[in-house]
């Protein structure tokens, strides 16, 4: 009987030596941005056709992308230790962990039947092996997306997230005096590279949207001193207008599957809003009430829409079903809202929210609750999400002074934590930013 | 006669009531309760706290100690570190238990004469007693029963409570890791959301083998992105804190396997 106790006893001391393992919680950690380094791409004697500019473009063109996400720090190329070819095949990581890299990016370029031909591999310097490589074959020309599309797979593959710097951006490009404002569609890539002009001016222009899935944009134009909204397609260059409405259409927006256009309409001093199948042209109305109902934007699902309204006495965001059912106010704090935009991820709305004389851009969650305003201005709004939903991009303007000189206004681009504010530089001034998808 | 008694039971009974009814009434003063201190219970550093092997020390002095027994007996420490070049994890408290019992063992074997003495002994003598002391020190060690307890002791590896980690150097810890971490803040918000990572630790600190992902079947998943992500993060920073500052070496049996849960959770969600 001794005996089995005693076995008894050791068994249940046995048995809890399992539990005896220290758990140590570590719930905070270091924001400061990743240290990568980003070693330029050799190539053989084909100094003829690559020339050493284009291996430092596209070395630049990564380093600034992930720079400027504002999760990514680049290490200066003077600090390397190991520069030789070899690192492509197998980097020395004690080298590289020495000089406080993460990560480390190496590539080669070369040329087959007149492409280039770019191999890049990304390497974990403590896990001590390859995380991502691939071979990306285009157009010698088109280096600079082949630089972005690595980019956006060195962010994925370091973030879990998708990247986002393989996308462009229209926006309204302004000239001139306040009073004689020349409004043209502009369009460039997310780093303000290839610039270029889609309109010409005449008709002043205005809330660019990007199609989702197609290299499409709507807008709104005045024809005839009214406002109607607009087709464009980027690639052939053909415009068309959307319907004939009897009444002014503004504040066009696609949905997520890029088969439909909602907007607003207005007629004898009442706008509410309508949806039309671009296939069929077939119109719904979704909204009937005596105030002024506009700014919609669909969830990713496509199953909720919201939108502004003045129903309530002031501008506050609302939500409903994409079939016009369950309104419901979901802004709660003081102040008016415009510009609802639901998120890519679905999981938040951004908005423009005017209070005690100051414009915000914020985002709140999709009932209402969580608000957070990530940057404050003399005045600034219309935001628009990254492909991600982690960047917001919005324009600001700066006050004229008392001799009505140094108004300008132009991009702006804000991390969803509220940090990593940066302007996107614009040849001229600029206002409402339309941020596109990946391009495909 | 039996009156008198009955009177006199009853006076008594009536004077021993009314003083415990009574008394405590003629004191109006109202009781005064202290305040009531909440103490909560933490492990403190251990300079407060008696090493065990100190106490076991002082429990055993047996007359004919062996010079090199005793050395090992204070100096454990230095066993993992020999063990570092084998590569094997060993419980080196374990080691250290076993190595008294052959001790006792040994000394049981030396003095087989007194324990008959002891027991014989039943009439206390108080001119004895220094010697009594002396002699119950070290039949303390010759008793049976004790010596198998001494095994259970010998069998029990879970963390003695003296040797447990104290808040503070659980705290030092978990400061380097934070600062070696660099959260993936891309993550989306979801709530299963943390990575458990086991790390295996060398006396000086540095990692003695790789560290290993506890819920490793997550990590392959193509569904698990954002998993892969989280863990590899974690991974990087087990990796740059190699190796780490550690708390006290009598306490490497504690602190030579960590669990570290990587938990961005609250982060995530903003």
């Amino acid at each position: 009987m001794k005996k089995l106790l005693l076995y008894v006893f050791i068994a249940f001391n046995f048995s809890s030596i399992s539990f005896a393992i220290i758990e140590i919680d570590i719930t905070e950690g270091n924001r400061e941005p990743i240290p990568l380094a980003i070693s330029e791409f050799f190539h053989d004697n084909n100094s003829e056709i690559i020339d050493k500019k284009i291996t430092e473009n596209i070395r630049t063109v990564i380093s600034d992308d992930l720079k400027r996400s504002g999760l990514f720090s680049t290490i200066d190329d003077k600090a390397f230790i190991q520069n030789n070819r070899a690192m492509h095949l197998k980097p020395r990581f004690a080298d590289w962990r020495l000089i406080k890299a993460q990560g480390l990016l190496t590539g080669e370029l070369s040329i087959e039947d007149d492409r280039l031909r770019v191999e890049f591999r990304l390497w974990d310097t403590f896990a001590e092996k390859e995380i991502e490589g691939l071979v990306l074959i285009t157009t010698i020309d088109n280096w600079r997306r082949i630089s972005h599309m690595i980019a956006d797979k060195i962010y994925e593959r370091l973030t879990g997230e998708e990247g986002y710097f393989d996308t462009r951006i229209v926006y309204v490009a302004e000239e001139g005096p306040k009073n004689k404002r020349i409004k043209k569609l502009a369009i460039m890539d997310q780093d303000g590279a290839n610039h270029k002009f889609l309109t010409s001016g005449k008709e002043l222009v205005l809330t660019p949207r990007f199609n989702p899935v197609r290299q499409e944009i709507t807008y709104l134009s005045y024809f005839k001193n009214l406002p109607r909204v607009y087709l464009l397609n980027i690639q052939t260059g053909i415009q068309e207008v959307v319907g004939d409405f009897p009444g002014m259409t503004f504040a066009p927006r696609f949905s997520p599957d890029g088969g439909k256009i909602i907007m607003s309409l207005a007629r004898e001093g009442n706008s509410d809003l309508y949806v039309m199948d671009l296939t069929t042209r077939i119109v719904e109305r979704l909204t009937d009430s005596p105030a002024i109902d506009t700014s919609p934007s669909y969830s990713p699902d496509g199953k909720k829409i919201t939108f502004n309204s003045d129903r309530g006495g002031s501008q506050q965001i609302y939500v409903m079903d994409s079939n016009g059912r369950n309104q419901k106010r979901i802004s709660k704090e003081g102040g008016n809202y415009a510009t609802p935009v639901w998120s890519p991820r679905g999981d938040l709305i951004a908005f423009t929210k005017f209070f005690q004389g100051q414009y915000f851009i914020g985002v709140m969650r999709t009932d209402g609750s969580g608000e957070r305003l990530l940057t404050e201005n003399w005045y600034q709004e219309a935001p628009s999400w990254s492909s991600n939903g982690r960047v917001l991009i919005f324009y600001r303007e700066t006050k004229a002074n008392d001799a009505g000189d140094g108004h300008s206004s132009s991009i702006w681009s804000i991390d969803l934590t509220g940090f990593n504010e940066r302007e996107i530089i614009t040849p001229v001034d600029a206002s409402d930013p339309s941020w596109s998808k990946l391009i495909q | 006669m039996r009156i008198s008694v009955l009177g006199s039971v009853s006076l008594h009974l009536f004077i021993l009531f009314f003083t415990i009814v009574s008394l405590p009434l003629f004191n109006n003063d109202e009781l005064e309760i202290p305040p009531v201190i909440q103490v909560e219970l933490i492990e403190i550093a251990e300079k407060t706290n008696v090493p065990q092997i100190s106490k076991k020390k002082e429990d055993k002095k047996p007359e004919k100690e062996n010079k090199e027994e005793e050395q090992k007996l204070n100096q454990p420490i230095q066993k993992p570190k020999e063990e570092k070049s084998n590569e094997k994890v060993k419980d080196p408290s374990t080691e250290e238990k076993i190595e008294n019992i052959t001790t006792e063992e040994k000394m049981i074997q030396n003095m087989p004469v007194r324990k008959p003495e002891i027991k014989k002994k039943d009439k206390f003598d108080p001119l004895k007693l220094a010697e009594l002391i002396d002699k119950q020190k070290d039949t303390k060690m010759d008793n049976p029963e004790e010596i198998i307890e001494k095994d259970y002791e010998a069998l029990d590896s879970t963390p003695s409570l003296d040797k447990r980690l104290t808040l503070s150097e659980e705290d030092a810890i978990r400061a380097q890791f934070m600062r070696c971490w660099s959260i993936p803040l891309g993550i989306p918000y979801d709530d299963t959301m943390i990575v458990k990572i086991k790390v295996y630790l060398n006396t000086d600190g540095s990692l003695l083998k790789p560290p290993e992902v506890l819920q490793h079947e997550r990590m392959n998943k193509p569904s698990e992105k954002y998993f892969r992500t989280l863990a590899e993060s974690a991974l990087r920073a087990v990796r740059r804190c190699d190796p780490i500052k550690v708390p006290d070496l009598e306490k490497y049996d504690n602190w030579k396997n960590l669990q570290m849960n990587f938990d961005p959770r609250k982060i995530l969600r903003g």
